[in-house]
């Protein structure tokens, strides 16, 4: 025993390391969408601060440009300019970047400025307008403006274009010290959001871990509800958790009620095959010892029977818990049932019909509990209509039928005895309730073919024969092909 | 008699290239230990400079005592023609360091992306305003001045400015006549730098200079050096715009000489050298420059009135504190470019020349 429980506890914690952590998926996936965010939000500061860069020193390289431009002079009937020095004291804001310009006119040509520096106009190029690119020069990057705009001299016609251009230096320095501030900032509000994805994923499991602790240090047989204030989120699982121990309890008390009944049950007939058995011993002549002797066989026959529908409706409680439903052909199984009890619904002087308005029809289920059912249905009219005092040869028959009717299988059992009267309709499925005590049985069939049927999702109803009788109805979900079973 | 002046000049200064055309070596002097010669592999480094050798050669013997293993090339290179020296060899850089006075020149080279990058402590140090990016390095910051024969000055007083200057020139317009010196801005780029300076501090006072200066047939110079001794000398009764180290040094053992630093404004220039971008002995010009701005270097141009150290600007500055009139630092910044523009500069020369009543050089 001791060995055996530790083993189980291996296998426990075993599985533990198995299986996949609560905590540890929540906070991965909050990190993960963290990185995410986090991740998108530098990508945006690294363009927004080379925007912004640019964005400044543009006003720059503009503020000179135009300082420039209105410096655009004639000399001497040529065009020609005088820088200013303020100009280049604006550009020399930007401490460590190297300047660069060209001044040309459409008449003249290059007027001043870096010969090497292409005067190569922007797609877009409008007159009046400055326009800024980029480009590679002198083995650096730079950063140009270029505005071409009409003479508006005396005497000298055509535009005049001026390029002025900068290093990056100073913007990427900018740009640089804007992205490594936000970057820290963005670094940090991501880690202490992590941080706060742990303490949280603690604080919010810590409620199950409590309810786990107190189911822990339980007794074994205390099935009283969980009283444990929980919040909101966990409520439901604690109610959950008290239905279920409920439902436990419940169970529990009908199984003890159960064992308690069939004991009943056994012992009545036991204790009436000993009555017998010592009447038997008792009597002195040979025809009475026959006769009593007969009676041990029948009173034996029927507590054999008893306890075989005792075995059967255990085997049927295990395998319906335990054995899938699967596809089945109700029509064909109902008809092997048939087949099998017909023999001894005869003897009884009860014929069996079998009717069925499909060839074959396919129902989720399990075959056994099927079977059991059905024997107990047939078994249950056999008998009722056996007692009933014959009238006519309507009497003698048990009719069976299956009918589809839209999406559900309808299978009745459709006897002609004396009927089940209207209060005891509903009490039938109860267990160890017999409608008529005059009739041999044990008061469990019908409640496991309830029980069955429950499982089959499916509705019984007991309604009355005319003229007299009872038909009881198994509404079964019919099965589809393709559809996902139940 | 002005062209003659002028011809005789160019052949002098011609001259005085042709002989630096063969470089000044300075190397550590080990025939004392001949046997054991440890310095067979000598690097050289050959330096392009503006600044007289008088000056610098002080310098340049500590240097090689301190660094045995190198030998200096000394080239003394006029400031405009070391500017396209450096542009001609860019390819192939002869010199691994050059050093100049005319600042807006070498700030045109680094412009270029001619100048090689070096940092150590000691540049680091630096003011920003005496260097750029990384590639030029100030190393002396001194005074632009009037030197006068105060022997021959005529009138009471020496004149305090600018303005001053212009009174007495008024007054006694005859003694001036011939008498004035100053830099011939086409042939000398530190001439130009300062010339284009003053005309951008005080355009007016600039404009009426000139006027004056070309009234009274001013004589052009290409250095410093030559306007002093012809101040000395008595061939001229003043000097205008010269480097302050130079005239500082001559007045100090001159008593007929005195130096004079306007107290309208007086310009202050700096000297910086840069590492061509392809220069065969970087290494050993980052430790020159590391030199020139050491405590040594440096004290000992102040001891010897060699130039007036960068690290100590105070001394540069205490003279005219002593006055306290404003002075104008000329900043290694882009704002140099501006005067080397192509037009402007051409135009300043041409308004120059014709000021001075000068015909066009070529």
């Amino acid at each position: 025993m001791w060995q055996r429980s530790a083993n189980l506890a291996d296998i426990e914690a075993l599985e533990l390391n198995k299986a996949p952590s609560l905590r540890k998926r929540f906070i991965l996936a909050g990190s993960g969408i963290i990185a995410v965010i986090a991740l998108i939000a530098i990508n945006l500061v690294f363009n927004y601060s080379q925007r912004l860069a640019d964005l400044s020193y543009d006003r720059l390289l503009l503020s000179a440009l135009w300082q420039m431009d209105e410096n655009i002079l004639v000399e001497e009937g040529r065009l020609s300019i005088d820088i200013p020095w303020s100009a280049f004291s604006t550009l020399a804001q930007a401490n460590e970047d190297r300047i660069f310009y060209r001044v040309e006119s459409s008449s003249e040509g290059y007027i001043t400025g870096n010969k090497r520096l292409m005067s190569s106009p922007p797609a877009q190029a409008e007159l009046g307008k400055p326009h800024f690119y980029n480009q590679n020069f002198s083995g650096e990057p730079i950063r140009i403006v270029w505005l071409e705009r009409a003479v508006t001299k005396a005497n000298i016609q055509g535009t005049v274009t001026i390029l002025l251009a900068q290093t990056r230096l100073s913007r990427d320095a900018m740009a640089s010290s804007i992205t490594t501030r936000a970057v820290q900032v963005i670094l940090l509000i991501a880690i202490v959001a992590v941080l706060l994805i742990i303490l949280g994923s603690h604080l919010v499991l810590n409620p199950l871990h409590r309810i786990e602790e107190l189911l822990e240090e339980r007794q074994p047989g205390d099935l009283t509800p969980i009283k444990l204030d929980t919040p909101k989120e966990t409520y439901q699982l604690k109610v959950a958790l008290n239905h279920f121990m409920a439902r436990l309890h419940k169970n529990l008390e009908q199984l003890e009620n159960y064992t308690a009944e069939s004991a009943h049950q056994l012992r009545t007939p036991l204790a009436s095959l000993k009555a017998l058995a010592e009447n038997a011993r008792d009597q002195t002549t040979p025809e009475r010892q026959q006769e009593a002797l007969e009676q041990i066989v029948q009173q034996s026959e029927t507590l054999s029977e008893t306890v075989t529908i005792l075995l059967n409706q255990a085997v049927v409680s295990h395998r319906l818990q335990t054995q899938r439903l699967v596809p089945l052909d109700l029509v064909e199984l109902i008809k092997q049932s048939c087949m099998a009890q017909a023999v001894s619904a005869l003897r009884q002087g009860i014929h069996l019909s079998f009717e069925s308005t499909e060839t074959e029809v396919f129902i989720l289920g399990e075959a056994f509990s099927l079977q059991q059912m059905l024997n107990n249905l047939v078994d249950n009219a056999v008998r009722y209509s056996a007692i009933k005092a014959v009238t006519d040869d309507k009497a003698k028959m048990v009719e069976i039928h299956i009918r589809q009717d839209g999406r559900s299988v309808i299978l009745s059992v459709i006897d002609y005895g004396d009927g089940i009267a209207d209060d005891k309709k509903n009490r039938v499925f109860e267990r160890f309730y017999r409608a008529n005590y005059e009739i041999s049985g044990t008061g469990v069939g019908l409640a496991m073919v309830k029980e069955i049927t429950d499982r089959h999702r499916a509705h019984i109803k007991i309604s009355d024969t005319q003229p007299s009788g009872a038909t009881i109805s198994v509404d079964f979900p019919l099965f589809i092909n393709n559809e996902t079973e139940l | 008699m002005k062209n003659l002046v002028r011809l005789i000049l160019g052949i002098i200064c011609w001259y005085s290239w042709g002989i630096q055309a063969n470089p000044v070596v300075y190397q550590y002097d080990n025939n004392l230990n001949e046997g054991a010669n440890f310095f067979q592999e000598q690097r050289t480094l050959n330096i392009y400079s503006t600044v007289d050798l008088d000056a610098f050669e002080p310098l340049l013997k500590a240097f090689v005592e301190n660094h045995p293993s190198t030998k200096l090339a000394y080239h003394d290179v006029n400031s405009l023609e070391l500017y396209h020296k450096v542009i001609a060899e860019k390819d192939r850089p002869k010199a691994s360091l050059i050093v100049s006075s005319a600042m807006d020149l070498q700030l045109k080279l680094v412009n270029e992306g001619l100048a090689k990058t070096y940092q150590s402590s000691m540049t680091q140090a630096l003011p920003d305003m005496a260097k750029w990016r990384s590639q030029i390095f100030a190393f002396s910051l001194e005074p632009v001045v009037m030197l006068v024969n105060q022997t021959l000055f005529p009138g009471d007083e020496l004149p305090d400015n600018r303005l001053d200057l212009l009174k007495i020139m008024r007054q006694y317009s005859q003694a001036f006549q011939g008498k004035i010196g100053t830099y011939d801005i086409r042939t000398s780029g530190v001439g130009y730098l300062l010339a284009s300076q003053d005309a951008r501090q005080a355009d007016a006072t600039w404009g009426r200079l000139i006027e004056a200066f070309g009234s009274h047939q001013v004589q052009t110079y290409c250095c410093t050096s030559a306007m002093i001794d012809d101040v000395a000398a008595g061939d001229l009764l003043l000097g205008y715009n010269l480097v302050g180290s130079y005239a500082h040094k001559r007045a100090l053992g001159d008593p007929r000489l005195t130096m004079i630093m306007p107290s309208d404004y007086t310009l202050l220039m700096m000297r910086s050298a840069l590492i061509p971008k392809l220069a065969p002995n970087a290494e050993d010009a980052g430790i020159f420059i590391d030199f020139l701005l050491s405590e040594k270097a440096q004290n000992l141009m102040l001891d010897k009135n060699l130039l007036f150290p960068i690290g100590d600007a105070s001394q540069a500055t205490d003279i005219s504190a002593k006055r306290s009139h404003p002075t104008r630092i000329i900043e290694l910044d882009q704002q140099l470019l501006v005067g080397r523009d192509h037009a402007k500069q051409s135009r300043f020369i041409r308004s120059w020349e014709s000021a001075l009543e000068l015909s066009e050089l070529d």
